[in-house]
C-alpha cells in the first residue's frame, strides 16, 4: 500500500514535470521571438551591438556612455561611423563582455570606454546585472563565464528556457505594444531632455557635503575582480592594436568622486591606462564648461541633450587628434 | 542555508527521501544531522552556542521535572532561563549596551575600559532561544513533561525548517510529532510542496522585488521626497510580510511534507481592522509567546485599565528590544505600545459596527487602511538603518506631492505594483472567499496543474534570484 502510494507520487511527479518543461519551453520560445524581434529599447541596442554593430568607432560604459555620447555629432566631427553600445545600470564587466564579443567579429578602428572610478569599487549589483546576457548566451557561449559572475548556479539555471528572459517581460511588452511612442535611438544614443535647476543643484551639494562629512573616516578599497575587467577590457583593445580612449565624462560637482571619497580608484585608473601606448584617459569631471552648470545636467549623474551635444563635440575633437 | 539557494533544493530532496527511507528509529538522527549540516552552513562555530543551550535546558528539564522543592525548581528555572537570556545578551545586545555605557562615560569624561567586541550574530539566535525557554518554562509550569531523549530535545531546538526564523515553537506541538512514526503521506507531500511554492512566490516575486525600490531609498534616506518615502515605506510594509511569511510558508510546507504540523505564524495581517487585530495575525508564534510568558504573568488584563496598559506597553518595548540591539527597533515596539493603549483606551467609545452592510464594509475598510497606515509609519523606524535616518525620512515627508522617484527604470516598479495587486487579489480571496476559486487545489487536473504550472513560470519570469537574505534571520 505505501509503496503504491510513494509510486503513484512520482509517477505524478513525472508526468508534472514533463508538462512543466514543455511549457518552460514553449514560454521560453514565444519570449525569445518577442526578445529578438524588438526594434526600439535597450533590448535592441544590446543585440545589435552584439550581433551587428561594425561602425569604425564602438563606445562603451554604462549609462553615461549611452547619455553623454552622441554619435551624430563625433562622427560629423571625425568622419567616421559610430555605434554607442553603452547600457543604462550596468558597468566595467558589461562592457568587457561586449567589447570581447562584438571584437571577436569586428574590429573597429577605435575604441571609447565610458567609466566612472566607482566602477571599480566594491559593488556586487555589477555582476548581478551580467544577467542582462542570458538571452545570448545560447548563440554567444563566450558570455557564460560572465554569466557565472551572477550567481554560483547560473548557468545551471540556463535549463529553464524561460530564465534568460527573467524580469524583462514588463519591457519587452510596452516596446512590442508602445514601440510607437518609445523613443529611437541615434545609434544607440539615448539623449535626455530635463535639466536640474540652480536650487537642486544646491540641494545636491549640499546632501553630497553631508555625505562627505558622513564617509570621511571610510576608505574605498578598489575591488580586485572589477581592475582586472578593466584591464581585460583594455588589453583585449590592444591586443588588436586599437586606439582607445578611457573617459570619465563631467560631473555637475567639481571632482563629485573626491566627495564620494574615490580618488583611489580614479588613481588607479590613471595608473593602469598609462601602462597601455594605445589609449589615452580623458578626465572631464573637473571640466568648468560642465561643473556647476545645472543646465547642461538632466540629472546630479547626467548630461541633457545640450549639455551632451556639447560633450560630444569635444570628445570629437579630441578623437579627431588621436586618429 | 538560505530557503531560496539552489543548495536548498538539492538539501531538501536529500534529506526529505533520506527521512522516508531509514526506519523510524533513525528518522531523528536524518533530521538532527540535516538541522545542524543547515545551521552550519552559516558560521559553523555558532552549532557550539546552540549546543551549549541544549545541553543546559535538556538537563535542566530532567532536573525541574524530578526537583519537588517549589524553591529549588524555581531555581532551577532560572539558572536555565538565565542561561539563554545570558547568551542572547551577549550575542546580541552587548555592543549595543557598551556604545551606551560609552556615551555615559564619555558625558562624565571617564574612559570605558570595556572593548567592543567583533562577534557575529549568531543567525536566528532569538527564535532558538525562546523556543528552547518555552520548554523549560511548560516544564516548570507542568504542562509538559521533559524530553528524556536527548536528541529528541535536540531536534526540538534545532529542527531545521523552523531553526533560524520560526515559528516558535511550543514543545506541547512539537515534541509528540517528534516522537511520531510519520509514513509517506500523498495528500501531505502534496499539499507541503504546494505551500511552500507559495512561499517562494512570496519571497522572489513580490519580497524581492520590493526590496529593490526600498534599499534604493532607504539606503540614501536624505535624496527623496515625501511621495516616494510614502511609496517606499508602504512598500516595504508588503516586503516585510512577504518575506518573513513566505519565510514561513516554505517551513511549515517543508515540514509538512515529511507529516509535521507547525503552527501558523500569518492570518493576513494587513486586513487587520485595529491594531490588537493586526497583532493577532502577524508573527503569532512571538506574539502569543510573549503573551504566555510576559503579558500573563504581569497580570495581564485581569488587572486595572491602567496596570493592563502598562503590561501591554511592556511587551511591546520587549518585542520591540527582541528584534534587535538599535533604537529603532526600540522606537518600533514602543510605537505599537503606544498604538495598543490608545485603541485599549478608546475603545469604549468607539463606534458600534452599523448594521447597513454598505456603511458596515465602509467602516471596515477605513478601519484597515487606517491600521495598514500606522502599521506602516512604525516600519519606518524598524527598517531605518539608525534613529536619525528614520527621522530624516520623516522629515522629508512634508514634501508628500512630488514627484515620486521611480527607481531603476518602470520596469521594476511596474512589477513590484503588479507583485502587490496580485498579493492582494490571493489575499483578499483566502480571506472572505477562502472556499471559492482554490485552483491549486481542484479536482479538475487541467486546472490544477496549470495553476502550478503558471504559478511557476510566472516565479522564473517575475522572480528576483539574487539569493537575498530572509529579513528575519537577522533577528
Amino acid at each position: 500500500m505505501k509503496s503504491k502510494v510513494i509510486i503513484r507520487f512520482f509517477v505524478r511527479l513525472a508526468a508534472f514535470s514533463v508538462v512543466l518543461i514543455a511549457a518552460d519551453r514553449l514560454a521560453g520560445f514565444a519570449l525569445k521571438k518577442i526578445y529578438f524581434n524588438q526594434h526600439v529599447g535597450q533590448f535592441s541596442q544590446t543585440t545589435y551591438a552584439i550581433d551587428s554593430a561594425c561602425q569604425d568607432l564602438m563606445i562603451f560604459g554604462s549609462s553615461r556612455a549611452v547619455r553623454h555620447y552622441s554619435p551624430t555629432i563625433i562622427s560629423k566631427g571625425t568622419g567616421i561611423s559610430c555605434y554607442d553600445s553603452g547600457r543604462d545600470g550596468l558597468m566595467i564587466p558589461y562592457s568587457a563582455a561586449i567589447e570581447e564579443v562584438s571584437l571577436a567579429r569586428h574590429l573597429p578602428k577605435f575604441i571609447i570606454l565610458d567609466i566612472t572610478p566607482r566602477e571599480l569599487g566594491i559593488d556586487k549589483s555589477k555582476y548581478e546585472k551580467l544577467d542582462i546576457l542570458l538571452p545570448y548566451c545560447e548563440e554567444h557561449p563566450q558570455f557564460l563565464k560572465y554569466i557565472k559572475e551572477v550567481s554560483e548556479f547560473e548557468t545551471e539555471k540556463l535549463f529553464s528556457k524561460t530564465y534568460p528572459y527573467n524580469s524583462s517581460a514588463f519591457i519587452l511588452a510596452n516596446n512590442s505594444l508602445f514601440s510607437k511612442s518609445i523613443e529611437k535611438d541615434d545609434n544607440g544614443y539615448l539623449p535626455l531632455h530635463g535639466f536640474m535647476t540652480k536650487p537642486e543643484m544646491d540641494d545636491y551639494i549640499k546632501r553630497m557635503n553631508n555625505r562627505a562629512k558622513k564617509i570621511r573616516k571610510k576608505i574605498e578599497i578598489p575591488e580586485t575582480k572589477a581592475v582586472n575587467y578593466f584591464k581585460r577590457f583594455l588589453s583585449d583593445a590592444a591586443k588588436y592594436k586599437i586606439k582607445t580612449m578611457v573617459i570619465i565624462s563631467p560631473t555637475i560637482l567639481n571632482n563629485s568622486f573626491y566627495l564620494d571619497n574615490q580618488t583611489i580608484e580614479r588613481d588607479l585608473i590613471g595608473k593602469i591606462t598609462s601602462e597601455y601606448p594605445n589609449v589615452t584617459l580623458l578626465d572631464f569631471s573637473t571640466d568648468p564648461r560642465f561643473n556647476y552648470h545645472p543646465e547642461k545636467f538632466n540629472d546630479v549623474f547626467h548630461l541633457n541633450k545640450r549639455g551632451s551635444e556639447e560633450f560630444s563635440a569635444i570628445v570629437a575633437q579630441h578623437i579627431k587628434a588621436n586618429l | 542555508m538560505l530557503f531560496n539557494s539552489i543548495d536548498f533544493v538539492f538539501f531538501y530532496i536529500i534529506v526529505t527521501t533520506l527521512y522516508f527511507v531509514v526506519p523510524h528509529k533513525l528518522k531523528w538522527v536524518i533530521l538532527l544531522a540535516a538541522s545542524c549540516y543547515f545551521y552550519m552552513a552559516f558560521v559553523p562555530i555558532y552549532i557550539l552556542i546552540l549546543g551549549f543551550t541544549i545541553v543546559i535546558d535538556y538537563f535542566a528539564g530532567i532536573y525541574i521535572e524530578n526537583e519537588h522543592n517549589p524553591r529549588r525548581r524555581k531555581m532551577l528555572l532560572a539558572a536555565s532561563l538565565a542561561a539563554n537570556v545570558g547568551i542572547l545578551i551577549f550575542f546580541k545586545y552587548f555592543n549595543f549596551l557598551n556604545l551606551n555605557v560609552n556615551i555615559l562615560c564619555n558625558k562624565f569624561n571617564y574612559h570605558n575600559p570595556i572593548p567592543y567586541l567583533s562577534i557575529l550574530l549568531p543567525i536566528g539566535l532569538s527564535f532558538h532561544t525562546f523556543q528552547a525557554m518555552s520548554y523549560t518554562i511548560e516544564v516548570y509550569r507542568g504542562k509538559q513533561k521533559a524530553e528524556k531523549h536527548f536528541g529528541i530535545y535536540s531536534l526540538y531546538v534545532m529542527f531545521y525548517p523552523q531553526l533560524v526564523a520560526g515559528p516558535i515553537e511550543r514543545p506541547q506541538n512539537i515534541l509528540p510529532q517528534l516522537h511520531k512514526k510519520h509514513e509517506f503521506n500523498y495528500d501531505l507531500m502534496q499539499s507541503g510542496l504546494k505551500m511552500m511554492l507559495w512561499g517562494f512566490f512570496k519571497k522572489l516575486v513580490i519580497a524581492d522585488r520590493l526590496s529593490i525600490f526600498v534599499n534604493s531609498v532607504y539606503n540614501n534616506p536624505d535624496m527623496h521626497n515625501g511621495t516616494t518615502i510614502v511609496i517606499a515605506s508602504f512598500f516595504f510594509a508588503i516586503q516585510i510580510y512577504c518575506d518573513f511569511s513566505g519565510y514561513t510558508d516554505i517551513a511549515i510546507g517543508c515540514a509538512r511534507t515529511m507529516g509535521f504540523d507547525l503552527m501558523k505564524n500569518f492570518d493576513r495581517p494587513y486586513f487587520a481592522s485595529n491594531i490588537q487585530d493586526f497583532w493577532r495575525r502577524w508573527h503569532i508564534s512571538l506574539s502569543t509567546w510573549f503573551r504566555d510568558y510576559v503579558y500573563f504573568p504581569l497580570g495581564g488584563s485581569k488587572g486595572s485599565r491602567s496596570r493592563t496598559c502598562f503590561n501591554l506597553f511592556v511587551i511591546f518595548l520587549l518585542s520591540g528590544i527582541w528584534h534587535g540591539a538599535n533604537y529603532t527597533y526600540v522606537i518600533w515596539g514602543m510605537l505599537h505600545g503606544l498604538y495598543s493603549v490608545i485603541y485599549i483606551v478608546i475603545k469604549p467609545y468607539l463606534r458600534k459596527t452599523p448594521s447597513n452592510k454598505v456603511a458596515a464594509t465602509l467602516m471596515r475598510m477605513g478601519n484597515i487602511a487606517l491600521t495598514l497606515s500606522f502599521v506602516t509609519f512604525a516600519w519606518i523606524f524598524f527598517r531605518a538603518a539608525t534613529i536619525h535616518d528614520a527621522f530624516t525620512l520623516i522629515h522629508n515627508l512634508k514634501s508628500f506631492g512630488a514627484a515620486p522617484f521611480i527607481g531603476d527604470g518602470i520596469s521594476n516598479f511596474a512589477q513590484s505594483v503588479l507583485g502587490i495587486l496580485l498579493l492582494f487579489v490571493l489575499e483578499y480571496k483566502i480571506e472572505y472567499h477562502p472556499d471559492q476559486f482554490n485552483f491549486f487545489s481542484s479536482p479538475n487536473i487541467v486546472v490544477r496543474w496549470g495553476a502550478l504550472v503558471f504559478t511557476i513560470l510566472w516565479i522564473i519570469v517575475f522572480g528576483v534570484f539574487n539569493g537575498s537574505q530572509f529579513i528575519y534571520f537577522q533577528f
